[in-house]
């Protein structure tokens, strides 16, 4: 198997580290601006609408115009905001959201994959910095609606955090790795195939805790458009704005990866090639989330944190208990 | 050292907020996420109907009557032109009644669906918003045919109404029951069980019995806390005696019972509407009525059930042709002064649920 | 649990269903009969009654008339003020001889005010190609027809209502023609 770690740091090899996570960024800034042209488009059918469908052939293009129409715009700062972390809060949200693609194993060549034995923990932990990008953003912006979402989006981070972890672990300690090729390999093997069979209950956790990582519906409440406006970036205009809309997405993308890869055996598959079932699964998962979209209504934010304290994490917890007991006995 | 206090915070929200429902202005002092004062500001909307009806003919005010209630306009047009007529002590064409009743069940079945829609965007779910627009705009196009306009019917007229249904029109509006009825299956299907919805509204801004006779709230507000009041059956105007169907009543008075209620009477509407498609005589639509309309001196007031509650038209005459005054009770107006009372100590995100819930159409609340 | 599958399934089942947009600029909506659009004006059949300016409930119609050689009323000047005509009909309803109607004509969008000031000229354009609406109402009808003949060349039955609607069209086509 092919790993960047096993080689040595030669001239030759750093430079294909970089191409690799050049490719690998550009292939994900181009995959996720056709995340929002698909989210529009699943929305809209399940709405009984046609979605974009203006610029381009069939709106393909749509995502590019709203992107070049963000760069475009004006970088407006608020008069009464803590400029310095104004400006620098879209960062700190935006850059661990592409770093944490670096542990994703994409195909069975690994050409792509940092392949990090602590995998695992990487993404958890990367992924939290994020909150920190939001809450700064809600307070700099010096608003009220953005301030009130700003905390919300921590508290409902911070609380989510745990059982997405601990639903994790029932994975980790089925396959006895946290690097998340190796996990993928001992689903090819395991008795009990991909780890959604044995892990059911944690899956279910994992997802629940998923979504509402994203502040997607039902759980988006920090944007709550009906209540905050739009949020913690209620102020954010141009491609400030455009950081925290990609950072979004970025997420909705790597989260569905992770459940993919720790889940639904990653890459593995019959006849086609590794990427494509990896890439179907993917969609599936992201599929699924923007069904969950046009489904549901919101959350109220105290039953959001109920939910997570009392039902999630004890839940995730039982899980645990259970794959040490499975995995004793059987 | 100085002592760590917490501080509370006046937010405002509207007059441009997107769940306000139009122009409504709430100053709310949040402490944290909890409301501890809630302070309607209303007026960004006024346009002063009542005193420009002073100045205009009974048939000129009939258009400024859409501009109300603007998601139930039919209901508006036939509280002006019922009032009208009563002080004329006027006799109306069998088949005219007939087609107001038609059209205003119409009406209140589209002012109700959007209710649901627009309810369930402010909790968060935008499909059913979109999905109602569909039937509602099934009924619009109906009232498209017969008055020629989407929105501002400006249909009825005194003494009757301003056109015959035209041809096929009936069999059209019969069609549109079954599929109506098949909707609203859908619709419950998709809202009515989902329990994060119902976590939102069970239990969420009670009204006791006492607090909504106290308050004069009227319309689903009043009836959603089990007391059995309908002006239709307690005062049947116009031809209502000749229908049977429910009054629909709720029995906790929170949001959920406001939101359900609103679904059952659609249906029993839409059985309105059959009986009247069943019934329907021919005839003139038209009544005789004098060239210029006057009102013999005095003071006249009758109320409907309008989509939102009782709906009442009050005229003081000096027998000219124009009303000495003119006073419009707005049962959104009326029913918004328990708002204040039902946030304080909610959360900040229940306020959505208890505003929307109260069902307040700003133009009619401002006039 | 239970009632959130549900809500899916409502929405999974809508995926496929067909569409309800229209795609407005390109395709435009087909209004009934007696939509009311901007007004059309035809100065021929005013009498200068009047009539319209005094029940508009927003004044927003002004006219002036005199009488010319054979002591007949003219119109000189009508102007409607779209930007507080409130499109009620009761001008139309008044007016006896059928100078002011509506139209389908329905986009009004301008960018300054002055263009919401429509003249007689303005409104007698508007008659021209949006009044053609009952003449385009006919051609449709006369199309629908000829789509049931020769459907009633393959089958007998479902020319019926066609036929019932002749009446109605011809009787437009009579108003049509006196301007
Ligand atoms: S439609 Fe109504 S408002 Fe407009 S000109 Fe005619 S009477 Fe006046
Ligand atoms: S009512 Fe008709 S005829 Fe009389 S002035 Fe107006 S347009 Fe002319």
């Amino acid at each position: 198997m092919f790993s960047w770690q096993t080689q040595p740091l030669t001239g030759l090899n750093f430079i294909g580290m970089v191409i690799g996570a050049v490719v690998v960024l550009a292939i994900l800034l181009l995959v996720v601006m056709y995340l929002i042209f698909f989210l529009r488009k699943v929305v809209a059918w399940m709405q009984n609408r046609i979605g974009p469908n203006r610029v381009g052939p069939w709106g393909l293009f749509q995502s590019m115009a709203d992107v070049l129409k963000l760069l475009l715009k004006e970088d407006i700062v608020p008069a009464k905001a803590d400029r310095a972390l104004f400006l620098v809060a879209p960062i700190i949200a935006f850059v661990p959201a592409f770093t944490v693609l670096a542990v994703i194993p994409y195909t069975a060549g690994h050409i792509f994959t940092a392949g990090l034995n602590i995998g695992v923990l990487f993404y958890i932990a990367l992924s939290s910095i994020t909150i920190l990008g939001i809450v700064l953003g809600g307070w700099a912006s010096n608003n009220k609606y953005s301030l009130v979402g700003g905390l919300r989006s921590a508290a409902q981070m911070i609380s989510y955090e745990i059982p997405l972890g601990m639903s994790v672990l029932g994975v980790v300690m089925l396959a006895g790795s946290l690097n998340l090729t190796t996990i993928v390999q001992q689903q090819a093997t395991d008795r009990f195939g991909w780890y959604i069979i044995p892990q059911i209950i944690g899956f279910v956790v994992f997802m629940i805790a998923a979504v509402a990582e994203l502040n997607q519906t039902p759980f988006d409440l920090p944007e709550a458009e009906s209540e905050l406006v739009a949020g913690y970036f209620t102020e954010y205009t141009g491609f400030r704005f455009a950081f925290y809309m990609l950072t979004e997405f970025v997420y909705l993308f790597a989260i569905s990866a992770l459940a993919t890869t720790l889940f639904l055996g990653g890459w593995l598959g019959p006849w086609l090639p590794s990427w494509l079932w990896f890439a179907i699964k993917t969609s599936a998962v992201i599929f699924f989330m923007f069904w969950l979209r046009a489904t549901m209504p919101r959350l109220r934010v105290d039953k959001l944190m109920g939910f997570a304290w009392k039902v999630l994490i004890p839940v995730a917890l039982f899980n645990i208990l259970l794959t040490g007991l499975l995995s004793l006995l059987v | 050292m100085e002592t760590l206090h917490s501080e509370e915070m006046i937010l405002n929200i509207g007059p441009q907020h997107p769940s306000t429902h139009g122009v409504f202005r709430l100053v709310v002092t949040i402490d944290g996420e909890q409301i501890v004062a809630a302070d309607p500001v209303v007026g960004y909307l006024h346009r002063g109907t009542e005193k420009l009806a002073e100045s205009l003919q009974y048939t000129q005010i009939i258009p400024y009557t859409d501009r109300l209630d603007y998601v139930a306009a039919m209901l508006n047009n036939y509280a002006l032109v019922h009032t009208v007529e009563y002080a004329m002590d006027l006799e109306i064409p069998e088949r005219a009644e007939y087609l107001r009743v038609i059209v205003m069940e119409l009406n209140r079945v589209a002012s109700h669906l959007l209710f649901v829609g627009a309810y369930l965007l402010d909790l968060g779910a935008m499909s059913p918003f979109l999905y109602v627009f569909q039937e509602r705009e099934m009924i619009v196009q109906l009232f498209n045919e017969i008055c020629g306009a989407r929105l501002t019917y400006n249909y009825m007229r005194v003494g009757g109404v301003k056109w015959d249904a035209p041809p096929g029109w009936l069999a059209k509006v019969r069609d549109f029951l079954p599929h109506m009825r098949e909707k609203l299956k859908m619709y419950d299907a998709l809202i009515s069980g989902n329990e994060i919805f119902l976590s939102r509204v069970r239990g969420m801004g009670v009204i006791t019995q006492e607090e909504a006779v106290a308050y004069s709230l009227s319309g689903i507000n009043l009836r959603s806390t089990g007391l059995r009041f309908d002006l239709r059956k307690k005062r049947p105007y116009g031809i209502y005696d000749k229908f049977a169907f429910d009054v629909v009543v709720g029995q906790n008075g929170d949001c959920f019972d406001r939101y359900w209620c609103h679904f059952l009477e659609m249906e029993q509407s839409l059985n309105i509407v059959e009986q009247a498609l069943e019934s329907i005589p021919d005839g003139p639509v038209l009544g005789k009525v004098p060239k210029l309309i006057r009102i013999p001196a005095g003071e006249y007031y009758t109320s409907i059930e309008g989509a939102r509650g009782e709906l009442g038209v009050y005229i003081v005459s000096d027998g000219k042709d124009k009303p000495y005054r003119m006073k419009l009770r707005r049962p959104s107006f009326v029913n918004l002064q328990i708002l204040s009372k039902l946030l304080i100590g909610q959360n900040m995100a229940n306020m959505i649920a208890i505003l929307g819930a109260v069902d307040i159409v700003l133009g009619e609340v401002d006039a | 649990m239970f009632g959130i599958l549900k809500g899916l399934g409502v929405t999974f089942g809508q995926l496929t269903k067909k569409k309800v947009t229209l795609q407005y600029p390109e395709v435009k909506p087909v209004w009934p009969e007696r939509f009311r659009g901007i007004h059309e004006f035809i100065p021929e059949l005013c009498i200068v009654c009047n009539q319209c300016a005094r029940i508009c409930p927003t004044s927003c119609i002004s006219l002036s008339g005199s009488r010319d050689a054979n002591k007949k009323m003219r119109i000189d000047t009508y102007d409607i003020n779209f930007e507080i005509c409130i499109l009620c009909d009761l001008c139309v309803e008044v007016c006896p001889t059928e100078a002011i109607r509506m139209t389908d004509q329905f986009e009004l969008a301008a960018y300054s005010r002055e263009e919401f000031y429509k003249d007689m000229h303005w409104l007698y354009d508007n008659h021209k190609e949006h009044g053609t609406y009952h003449a385009l109402q006919e051609a449709k009808e006369q199309a629908a027809k000829e789509q049931a003949a020769k459907e009633q060349a393959a089958k007998e039955a479902g020319a019926k209502e066609q036929a019932g609607r002749e009446p109605v069209a011809a009787s437009e086509a009579a108003t049509g023609g006196e301007t």
